[in-house]
């Protein structure tokens, strides 16, 4: 039996791999901060001994999209937008720093400043922890800002301030747990990042993007598993031929 | 298998969709003071010059026309309309608006200027001149306390009359900026503008002098926006978002029709 049929085997695995990242960023198309995922694949060459036999496709890591979601207005006084291609740093559990766009914060039960989704946001030293507040607000530069129970609300005091970092053309990956992470090391903090607050950014995934990629992908399986029809045809046939009847 | 065509849509839809979003901006502040309205404007994405033409058919000939093929399409920028807009009349003396070129100057919580045309000025606890979420007007007016009245001319001098005068006393000269460009002029929220380098430096002059407009006490300017004209483009908008994805349809047929006829 020809090997042909193992290249469109390959062939269709990353058909099916292109729809699970489709997939995947359709489903996170209300996830806020979320940064659509983009597949990409690489030609495996096999080589003959004087021709390359077969090329199959394989697929490579994927990068995420980093331009900007659509921003919404919430009002909400911890919901923050990071403005150009800022990023919010996050502690990873572990070690570590991680970056997200994720800017709906929330304080947990031991007062410490998280994300939604409930990484501890890192300030200029560590985490930032804050005392129990009347109110907390968050300034267009990333200072955390303070009511203390029974101050003045227009005398707000800076308790720490939210480290914001720029990716400064750096290549970033997404780790398992959904967080940005730098290819070596740490991203260098950002004076100049700015923060719009009472807003949160949505996700990028581009819903009209999305949807041709799946058209695309779901063309590119029937191709091959047309293929693999065409080649199980052209076995039968040489079998038949070599069929001893009787 | 990637499909030009459908790509080529794709671009299509994502620019209506922007323009979508222009358009209701623009709705959405029919009726905030001082509003410009904003235009999409769209650019053709990079031609694939497959033949360029001119190039040898033949060893006498050359080709006419050659094979170009198009990419899509791409939001260039959004142009601000710079028509003024009704005058509104409030009888509130602090209300001003400009007639003709020129914006207000108001300092920034950052220490940088910012323009606006919209005039809806109000005092702070002290007495300056601030727009109405407290920013000041630059050159900054200060009214003393005890002031009955304040009248602001159309040259821009702020005079008021101290409780136990009879005349009016000047207090302060409001200056208006004009721009070569105030297309190019960045929105930055809150009604206010900031210079760009595409707008050009401000010329900082007393209104009715060279280019500034004169101004108009207890009147405010409307928005620009034309609510007919906004409809009509959000109609023809989709309309060719309609236009485009039934392109993407279309596409999807005749895959279809490769994969399961033939």
């Amino acid at each position: 039996m020809d090997r042909l049929i193992y290249t469109q085997l390959a062939g269709l695995e990353a058909a099916m791999a292109r729809q699970n990242a489709t997939a995947q960023n359709l489903s996170n198309a209300n996830t806020p901060g979320y940064r659509a995922d983009q597949s990409s694949f690489a030609s495996i060459y096999v080589n003959g001994a004087q021709e390359t036999s077969r090329v199959a496709p394989k697929k490579s890591s994927d990068t995420p999209d980093m331009t900007s979601g659509a921003v919404q207005t919430t009002g909400r006084n911890l919901d923050i937008a990071l403005e150009g291609d800022a990023l919010l740093a996050v502690q990873q559990p572990g070690a570590g720093e991680g970056y997200t766009r994720r800017g709906d914060l929330q304080i947990n039960s031991s007062g410490t400043l998280t994300t939604g989704d409930g990484f501890v946001v890192l300030g200029q030293q560590g985490p930032v922890t804050l005392p129990p507040a009347q109110s907390v607000s968050i300034d267009s530069q990333g200072n955390v800002l303070v009511v203390p129970p029974g101050g003045d609300p227009s005398q707000p005091q800076v308790v720490d301030q939210i480290k914001l970092v720029s990716p400064a053309g750096k290549a970033l990956n997404k780790a398992t747990n959904g967080l940005l992470v730098a290819a070596n090391g740490v991203l260098p903090d950002d004076p100049d990042a700015r923060v719009q607050s009472g807003a949160l950014e949505g996700s990028n995934v581009s819903v009209t993007g999305t949807l041709v990629s799946m058209i695309d992908a779901s063309r590119n399986w029937d191709s091959q598993l047309k293929m693999i029809g065409v080649t199980r045809d052209m076995d039968t046939s040489g079998t038949g031929l070599m069929k001893i009847s009787g | 298998m990637t499909n030009a065509a459908l790509n080529v849509a794709r671009t299509g839809l994502d620019a209506e969709n922007l323009r979508m979003q222009v358009i209701a901006n623009n709705l959405a502040n029919v009726n905030t003071t001082g509003f410009k309205r904003a235009r999409a404007n769209f650019e053709t994405l990079a031609y694939q010059a497959m033949i360029p033409a001119g190039t040898q058919s033949s060893t006498q000939n050359t080709y006419a026309t050659g094979l170009s093929l198009g990419t899509g399409v791409a939001a260039l920028g959004t142009a601000s309309d710079q028509t003024q807009g009704t005058f509104q009349n409030t009888g509130n003396p602090l209300d001003v608006a400009i007639n003709g070129a020129g914006y207000f100057q108001v300092q920034m919580p950052n220490g940088t200027t910012a323009y606006t045309r919209a005039g809806n000025f109000s005092l702070s606890a002290t007495g300056t001149l601030v727009t109405a979420d407290g920013k000041p007007i630059i050159p900054q007016i200060q009214i003393p306390t005890g002031a009955q009245s304040v009248t602001i001319a159309p040259d821009g001098t702020v005079s008021a009359v101290i409780a136990g005068t009879a005349t009016p006393s000047v207090i302060g000269q409001l200056q208006t900026a004009t721009f070569v460009n105030p297309q190019g002029l960045q929105d930055v929220g809150n009604n206010m503008l900031t210079a760009t380098a595409a707008s050009g430096a401000p010329q900082v002059g007393q209104p009715g002098t060279s280019n500034n407009g004169l101004l108009q006490a207890g009147t405010l300017e409307a928005s620009n926006v034309n609510v007919v004209q906004e409809l009509v483009d959000m109609i023809e908008t989709q309309r060719a978002y309609e236009v485009n994805s039934k392109m993407i349809q279309a596409t999807d047929d005749m895959m279809k029709n490769a994969n399961q006829q033939i």
